[in-house]
């Protein structure tokens, strides 16, 4: 009785799929193979609730449903730990279950170079989606005596480990944008790790620190009150809401652009079909209106890439990161 | 007069209709929330999200704020009838408040827990109104040296925490810390004592280790002994189970001490509602006249950190709301939430959005009324718990401690930490080790280490950082006091001895 049910829900998810695409008169491959997710599905993100993955796989839940994308609803599962290690694994663990995914973000192939115990790197699962890249911009308090960051860049060399930088982990981005800046002038500065991103952001505020490189929403509220100053931004283009900020390269660093990357991945052992199919998803939500506002609202970049252009990223990514690690005196294990 | 006009119009949102409908809602679910140990608030507002789209935003703050207070409310439950801690910020409630239960006053504590809540939750809101903004340059002023002073003061207070013997108390602070240490270090990415397990990599959680100690701890050394059918004595009528006015006068103190460090705490980025509950039980047993009697079930106990644990609402909604950072994962959520809805959290969000501020603040003290009015009743029927036979009480006891854990992280391997830990806590009560004073190594350890890391990559390695500032020169200070106490107190012993010789 129950697989009887399933099977007519299945024809009629099929019609509507049908006529969807004869509505658009788009040609998604997908619609031509036979899978669909026939229950929830699980979507793991491996920071708790709050954290950046977790918000973004929540809005991304929310503008599916609204968008009508998927015949069943994304539940969202938080698999804290090891900085990304936990849910990596937990993802490797489930091979060829089709009703689950995973957020991951640059930790997720960071990580396993750094942590002898994260034994899952990205490149073990079945890579979906690059979604979106997070750009940054570089930030002083407003009554600094830096306008540029060539300023900054030059009272750093002037006093060799005096001026500091709050933020994350040495992992992180902020501390790999350091590390570019530093290789490519020559200059000095102190790093400190905060494990809260209020904490970074009060420590500016509060003026223990000198620099930090921050989200371009989280600054924009501070820079619109008068409490920051933007001297430059990590990002290809000018963002929308920095039209007048020059990009590290204009502003005469040339240091490759680090964005923070968020995207989508399966358990290993998917069939090609279903890649295609989450694939065809996902692209359909990077061109609705939601998605668009929330790219603006954020100041996200859209980062929209396929599964085979991904596994290119990965090796640049991994690559890269291994070097600069190596350079900043990081025990690097892989 | 600002203030005058603004709370009336937050009252106008506030009472209207649906949104105290909404803040009788959150309130409800955030009690429950909050009496089961594992899911917290985060989770809870996390999960309901996607229903506050549908709901006008100051409808959705109301209600997910209610969820936010009103579990710290519930918290207390099972930390007072079972000795398993709710939530991170109710595990010094377990001291006086298990202890309370024993002797036949669960009622008693319930209720005075709840009073506590009330008063301290409502000076909290008070706090929020009306010194938000001075407040939150407090905050900013607060840096690296400052929190490793206030990490420092707090760890001196192992001196009031401990039992009979001194020894043993700093050797269990020594393995608290150690536990802190565990897990992938925040300033070198390098791995510390995790044997190779990837679990470990972020480090042990405190409420595994906290449920094990005290819960599983307590149950396996009570099973050494046959048990009578029922283990403690419940008093029969609705007046014996609820505080003395006796008792109320006993908590004067702690409902003052326990608002005022639960907000400035809460105010602090940094801190958070466990350290703040740790630092007034340590304030009210180094005021108190009969120090000694802490820890066998008094009530002050109990009203002092319970109240510390409602007030750092007020306190974290500070930075929140008035320059969009946030502290804990309730308002790391409660912020996504604001930014999900089109608001812009920061120094700007309060003028732009005054309604929205007021109608929270509003709501916030008949959310606290709610919350009493909700709880006293409930205080009798909880404490029938404790009638139920210890073949029932002890599995119930295993089995809320692991649905608990298993909750939290959905992991076996913290369910054989959890196990692994309730054996340390048995063996420490045989071999008569005092378990706060690790509990308390644990929560201060990680924060006090990185403080002290951050301060000195500020000062280029150069400890006078610490006698520079104010702030950390005075509490550093106060912290040596504490610490020489004990040693105050021996020399008295020892001098009277001798004159006593003397004498004879």
């Amino acid at each position: 009785m129950k697989t009887q049910l399933r099977v007519v829900a299945q024809t009629q998810l099929r019609l509507v799929a049908l006529a969807v695409f004869v509505g658009l008169g788009a040609t998604p491959a997908s619609f031509a193979q036979g899978f669909k997710p026939t229950r929830p599905v699980e979507v793991v993100v491996h920071t708790g609730p709050g954290g950046g993955s977790d918000v973004l796989a929540r809005a991304v839940a929310v503008m599916i449903e609204k968008e009508n994308l998927l015949p069943v609803r994304l539940q969202v599962v938080n698999k804290t730990g090891g900085g990304g290690a936990v849910a990596a694994a937990y993802r490797a663990e489930k091979k060829g279950d089709q009703n689950t995914i995973g957020f991951f973000t640059g930790v997720w192939l960071t990580n396993p170079l750094m942590s002898a115990e994260a034994k899952v790197s990205l490149r073990d699962l079945t890579p979906i989606v690059r979604l979106l890249l997070e750009p940054a911009v570089i930030a002083v308090k407003a009554d600094a005596p830096y306008k540029t960051l060539a300023d900054f860049i030059d009272a750093a060399k002037k006093n060799p480990g005096q001026l500091k930088q709050s933020g994350g982990s040495v992992t992180s981005r902020d501390n790999v944008v350091r590390q570019l800046l530093q290789q490519n002038s020559g200059a000095r500065w102190v790093y400190i790790s905060f494990p809260g991103g209020g904490e970074r952001i009060a420590a500016l505020l509060g003026g223990h620190v000198n620099i930090m490189v921050i989200e371009p929403a989280e600054a924009g509220e501070h820079i619109r009150a008068g409490n920051l100053r933007v001297l430059a931004q990590v990002s290809e283009k000018r963002l929308s809401g920095f039209p007048n900020v020059p990009t590290l390269k204009e502003a005469g660093f040339d240091v490759p652009n680090v964005p923070q990357v968020r995207g989508v991945v399966a358990p290993p052992g998917i069939p090609r079909e279903n890649v295609q199919y989450w694939e065809g998803v996902f692209r359909r939500l990077s061109q609705t209106a939601s998605w668009k506002k929330y790219i603006a609202d954020n100041q996200f970049e859209d980062g929209y890439q396929t599964s085979a252009d991904l596994v290119k990223f990965y090796d640049e990514f991994t690559d890269r990161m291994r070097g600069i690690m190596k350079e900043a005196g990081i025990k690097v294990v892989r | 007069m600002e203030i005058i006009t603004g709370l009336y119009d937050g009252l106008a949102i506030a009472l209207q209709p649906a949104n105290l409908f909404w803040c009788f809602a959150g309130v409800v679910l955030g009690t429950l929330v909050g009496i089961m140990p594992g899911l917290g608030p985060p989770a809870t507002i996390a999960m309901l999200l996607p229903l506050t789209f549908a709901m006008s935003p100051a409808s959705a703050m109301i209600m997910l704020a209610g969820i936010y207070y009103g579990a710290k409310y519930g918290g207390s439950t099972t930390s007072i009838l079972l000795n398993v801690p709710g939530e991170s910020a109710s595990v010094v409630t377990c001291l006086d408040g298990y202890q309370m239960a024993r002797k036949g006053r669960a009622g008693a504590a319930l209720g005075i827990a709840a009073i506590a809540s009330f008063v301290a939750g409502t000076v909290g809101v008070l706090g929020l109104m009306l010194v938000a903004p001075p407040l939150a340059k407090f905050a900013l002023a607060f840096s690296s040296p400052e929190y490793f002073a206030l990490m420092a003061l707090g760890l001196a207070m192992v001196v009031l925490l401990a039992g009979s013997s001194m020894l043993k108390a700093l050797l269990a602070t020594l393995v608290g810390l150690w536990i802190a240490g565990v897990g992938t270090d925040l300033f070198s990415a390098t791995s510390r004592f995790t044997f190779g397990r990837m679990e470990l990599l972020s480090g042990i959680d405190f409420i595994v280790v906290a449920i094990g100690i005290f819960a599983l701890g307590e149950v396996l050394a009570n099973m050494e002994t046959p048990q009578q059918a029922q283990m403690v004595p419940v008093p029969k009528g609705l007046r014996n189970l609820l505080p003395t006015l006796r008792d109320l006068k006993d908590c004067r103190f702690a409902f003052v001490n326990g608002s005022v460090i639960g907000f400035l705490v809460g105010v602090l980025p940094g801190a958070g509602s466990t350290i703040a509950s740790f630092l007034s039980y340590g304030v009210e047993k180094a005021v108190s006249r009969r120090r000694d009697q802490f820890g066998t079930g008094v009530p002050e106990g109990v009203a002092a950190p319970e109240g510390a644990n409602n007030s750092e609402t007020g306190g974290a909604l500070v930075p929140l709301l008035t320059l969009g950072i946030p502290g804990s994962g309730t308002t790391a959520i409660l912020l996504a939430a604001l930014v999900l809805w089109g608001f812009k959290p920061g120094p700007l969000f309060i003028p732009e959005n005054p309604a929205l501020f007021w109608g929270l603040v509003a709501s916030m003290y008949i959310g606290n009324v709610m919350l009493l009015v909700l709880n006293l009743p409930l205080v009798p029927v909880f404490a029938q718990v404790l009638r139920l036979p210890a073949y029932v009480l002890f599995p119930l006891i295993l089995g809320v401690s692991m649905i608990g854990v298993y909750s939290v992280s959905g992991s076996l391997f913290d369910l054989a930490l959890l196990l692994g830990f309730g054996l340390l806590g048995y063996l420490m009560r045989k071999l008569d080790y005092p378990s706060a004073p690790l509990i308390l190594g644990l929560v201060l350890g990680g924060a006090m280490e990185r403080a002290l890391r951050q301060s000195l990559m500020m000062s280029e390695g150069s400890l006078a950082i610490f006698a520079a500032r104010p702030m950390p020169a005075v509490m550093l200070s106060l912290a040596v006091l504490i610490l020489l106490v004990p040693l105050f107190g021996k020399f008295n012993a020892w001098r009277l001895r001798a004159l006593e010789q003397k004498g004879g």
